[in-house]
């Protein structure tokens, strides 16, 4: 389903003053296309993914999902968190059965589909261990095969893969692209990192920070699967850093209130880094 | 010197318990003649579990404690749930609740035996009221303090009205309504013994009152030890969480 977002601001009330987070944003995910948002810490990029979920209202503007706003929480737009936010009172294969509980499934269809992704994220020799018993990794994992077994018309995903180690984070790139390609839900994945942007999606949006706005949008024509070290790909990170590099300079002045200028060589948004780590 | 065995949980109590009585010992033995032995506190308390009449009155106690906390459980969850659940209700018996939980157990006692007489039920009632009020109060918490990630992961996969509530805010709820339990625990078994004090319903703490009216200081160690280690007992077995979960990497 195609997601829309038409003139959306929103402000939170911060000690008595509005702060804005968004600003005028318009931004569209067609039906089956792999968008990223690309952006500094701070910038608004989870509130877009709330917004979309329905976790939270825009304060003007609209968010539309298949022409219609939305108006709450639905099981057709599922999210992978940053942190997994599993149930630790369930077992893997409870964390992934919860959403087609609630949708009413009868327990054996339920139970079978709830393994079928579960083996889709390599985690069947795990199905009835604990949240608090996985890795970092594992975790995720049962995170996308909880989302997915909804079997969503979109999926959102709010920074999955930042708190993972570099090994495991390309291996599940990789794997959530070959997922995608089997299923073909609409995605919005949410990120800092420029590599793992470019190295994703068909579309880049780049978001400059506070309050949020759309800085430029790159589409990544580069066919998949993708090299690190393509470099028609490299030039797409290298346009964007180019343009996050200014970003990042922008909030680390706001926040140590003076100059800060980085020589080119030691840029804090080199590729292979995390933009804001140094924040 | 003792080497205690590293990462034993088990045998480090063991040893200190020793210790304590080892020092017990030489207390009454060099120090002040009056204190009773710890090995004759001891060879008193093995003589009463024997004998039938002791063993009466420790069943009468035990049974009397798991007839109250039963009731405790019922009435302390179901209440603290409805307090969580529904705002309104919340409004009128909160501050109650909160009021009950502040009343010491044995505080209940008197009114338990205007109410109900020298009986069983007094005592089972002080135990109710001297414990409930931490099960209905951490229940109603637990019940409130859902982890917003949990609420939003839950929402956002379809979890709303009546199983959002049971499938979500109640597991959520859990670690605390056991924290609550487990204090009830605590509660009650000295509501229990304020209890029996002061009615003459056979158990451990009328026994209490028997042995120091006759002045037998021995005897009344003896009944004490066997009311800590219970109380001790219950709470380690029951309520101490395993902690041997072990982690897959």
């Amino acid at each position: 389903m195609r997601v829309e977002l038409r003139h959306v601001s929103k402000s939170f009330s911060h000690n008595g003053h509005a702060l804005e987070v968004l600003q005028d944003i318009n931004l569209v995910v067609e039906e089956g296309e792999f968008v990223c948002l690309l952006g500094p810490s701070g910038c608004g990029k989870s509130t877009i993914v709330n917004l979309v979920a329905g976790l939270e209202r825009p304060t003007s503007g609209d968010v539309l999902v298949g022409g219609k706003p939305v108006t709450g929480p639905d099981a057709s737009r599922t999210v992978v968190f940053q942190d997994a936010a599993l149930f630790p009172w369930l077992s893997v294969l409870g964390n992934v059965e919860f959403g087609l509980r609630m949708a009413g499934l009868e327990p054996r269809k339920r139970r079978e589909r709830a393994l079928e992704y579960i083996r889709l994220v390599h985690l069947s020799k795990f199905i009835q261990a604990y949240p608090h018993q996985l890795s970092g990794g594992m975790k995720q994992r049962v995170a996308i095969a909880r989302a997915l077994a909804l079997q969503p018309e979109i999926l959102l995903l709010d920074e999955p893969f930042a708190s993972l180690d570099a090994q495991t984070r390309s291996v599940l790139q990789n794997e959530l692209l070959e997922i995608w390609e089997l299923a073909r839900p609409t995605i919005l994945f949410v990120t800092h990192n420029v590599r793992e942007a470019t190295g994703l999606a068909d579309r880049v949006y780049v978001i400059s920070s506070r309050p949020g706005r759309i800085r430029d949008v790159q589409p990544v024509t580069v066919p998949r699967p993708r090299h690190a070290e393509d470099p028609a790909l490299l030039s797409h990170q290298h346009k964007i850093l180019g343009l996050l590099g200014e970003e990042v300079e922008k909030v680390l002045r706001e926040e140590l209130g003076e100059t800060v200028h980085f020589p080119e060589a030691q840029h804090p948004a080199a590729p292979e880094r995390s933009l804001g780590m140094h924040i | 010197m003792l080497k205690l065995p590293k990462g034993s949980a088990f045998l480090k109590p063991v040893q200190a318990t020793a210790f304590l009585f080892a020092a017990w010992e030489l207390l009454s033995w060099a120090i002040v003649p009056d204190w009773p032995s710890a090995i004759e506190v001891g060879r008193i308390l093995w003589r009463d579990v024997r004998e039938p009449s002791f063993q009466a009155a420790l069943g009468g106690s035990l049974s009397r404690m798991l007839a109250g906390y039963l009731l405790v459980m019922v009435i302390g969850i179901s209440g603290g749930i409805l307090l969580g659940r529904f705002p309104l209700v919340d409004q009128l018996m909160g501050s109650l609740a909160v009021a009950v939980h502040a009343i010491p157990g044995a505080a209940w006692v008197p009114l338990s035996i205007i109410w109900f007489g020298m009986t069983e039920q007094a005592v089972i009632f002080t135990i109710v009221l001297g414990a409930a009020g931490i099960v209905i109060v951490n229940t109603d918490t637990g019940i409130r303090e859902v982890p917003p990630f949990i609420a939003r992961a839950a929402r956002t996969m379809g979890a709303r009205g009546v199983k959002y509530f049971w499938f979500v805010v109640v597991p959520a709820a859990i670690p605390k309504i056991v924290d609550g339990l487990r204090l009830a625990w605590a509660f009650g078994w000295r509501a229990l013994m304020a209890g029996e004090l002061l009615t003459s319903v056979n158990g451990l703490g009328q026994r209490l009152s028997q042995v120091a009216k006759v002045g037998e200081l021995d005897h009344l160690l003896a009944i004490m030890l066997l009311i800590a280690a219970i109380g001790i007992a219950v709470d380690g077995l029951i309520f101490k969480r395993p902690s041997s979960a072990g982690s897959i990497r």
